[in-house]
């Protein structure tokens, strides 16, 4: 039996959800793979846009239409990493808590969707008068960078939380 | 399952290979990263983006394919996408490299390594076959036949299994 929770995260972590995910052989890994064919989608549809924003050609096809193409893929698999990372989370929620590389992922994601949404309320609303120019805006460029950065930086955390959860408390 | 895979490890230690890893382990690079703490996540993550690179190349392929993103022709698509999936395999490979000279004993006496290189050997065939055959269909056609279209479907499940058992190498039964 675990102790009686004294917060929102022993709450979560020692709910039924939280112990079945925990103290099942297979659950944590098969959860864990799925979030790993989400992310993988997410994090190549988003950087073959990127790429494209900041210069990187080798298509003939606009910008716009590649987004339209590729959005629909980022987004269902944005879904599917959220659903299966928020129950990875569940089982340790605790741990996770207080990992710093956890929380810098969740800050990392934060920033790139807040990127996202600047970027899409400004600049890209005037796409299909700046998309047939040779060079893309500078705003439109740095969009592009940012987003790469930051989701090489939530890939890393990602990756680190596996090598430092349990070390901290 | 569990005893099938268990069975399976304990034959891949009475291989050559337990004193080929244990071979490995000894040399200056194994011993490199061993002691750099970063080094290995840090292969990973080239690894992970190298797979985020290659799948997306697949999928935006085979949604090509099957008429659901449709702004760009067949022959313009395939292109670009095999040539980035090719591309994403060479770092694979290289970045796999040094994950098993850094874990040469979690990776080569590992049930999923094997069945995970297998599906490798087998990916690359089918996808060299496959993308061959979709290039000599776009150059007089914008669609491709059914042979095609269930390859392309074959291939996004098969990378699945093979990230799949890439995943499971830290959870071999041992």
């Amino acid at each position: 039996m675990n102790p009686e929770p004294t917060n929102i995260w022993q709450r979560l972590e020692y709910s039924n959800l939280g112990t079945t995910v925990a103290e099942s052989t297979w659950m944590f890994p098969t959860i864990e793979t799925i979030h790993v064919f989400a992310l993988v989608t997410v994090i190549g549809t988003i950087a073959l846009v990127d790429l494209r924003l900041v210069g990187v050609k080798g298509h003939a096809l606009r910008v716009s239409q590649l987004a339209k193409d590729t959005l629909p893929w980022t987004w269902g698999a944005f879904v599917l990493a959220a659903i299966t990372g928020t129950l990875l989370f569940v089982s340790k929620a605790t741990s996770y808590t207080i990992n710093p590389w956890f929380l810098g992922k969740m800050v990392l994601l934060a920033m790139a969707g807040l990127n996202m949404v600047y970027f899409h309320l400004t600049t890209w609303r005037a796409v299909d008068h700046w998309e047939l120019d040779p060079s893309f805006p500078p705003a439109a460029k740095l969009a592009g960078w940012l987003s790469l950065v930051f989701w090489l930086g939530v890939v890393f955390c990602g990756r680190a939380i596996g090598f430092t959860l349990g070390i901290y408390y | 399952m569990d005893e099938l895979l268990f069975n399976l490890t304990e034959w891949l230690r009475s291989t050559p290979l337990t004193e080929l890893a244990l071979w490995i382990s000894d040399t200056s690079l194994s011993g490199w990263i061993v002691t750099h703490f970063w080094a290995i996540p840090i292969i990973q993550v080239v690894h992970i983006l190298a797979i985020s690179a290659s799948f997306a190349a697949v999928l935006m392929l085979n949604a090509r394919i099957y008429g659901v993103a449709g702004h760009a022709t067949l022959g313009e698509t395939s292109r670009r996408y095999t040539k980035i999936l090719w591309g994403s395999l060479v770092v694979l490979v290289i970045s796999g490299f040094f994950m098993i000279m850094g874990e040469p004993v979690r990776e080569l006496v590992n049930p999923y390594f094997w069945i995970k290189m297998v599906l490798v050997a087998l990916g690359i065939v089918v996808t060299a076959l496959f993308s061959r055959s979709v290039s000599r269909q776009a150059a007089t056609s914008d669609t491709v036949g059914g042979g095609a279209k269930a390859t392309a479907a074959f291939l996004i499940i098969l990378w699945c299994v093979i990230m799949w058992c890439g995943r499971w190498i830290a959870y071999a039964p041992v």
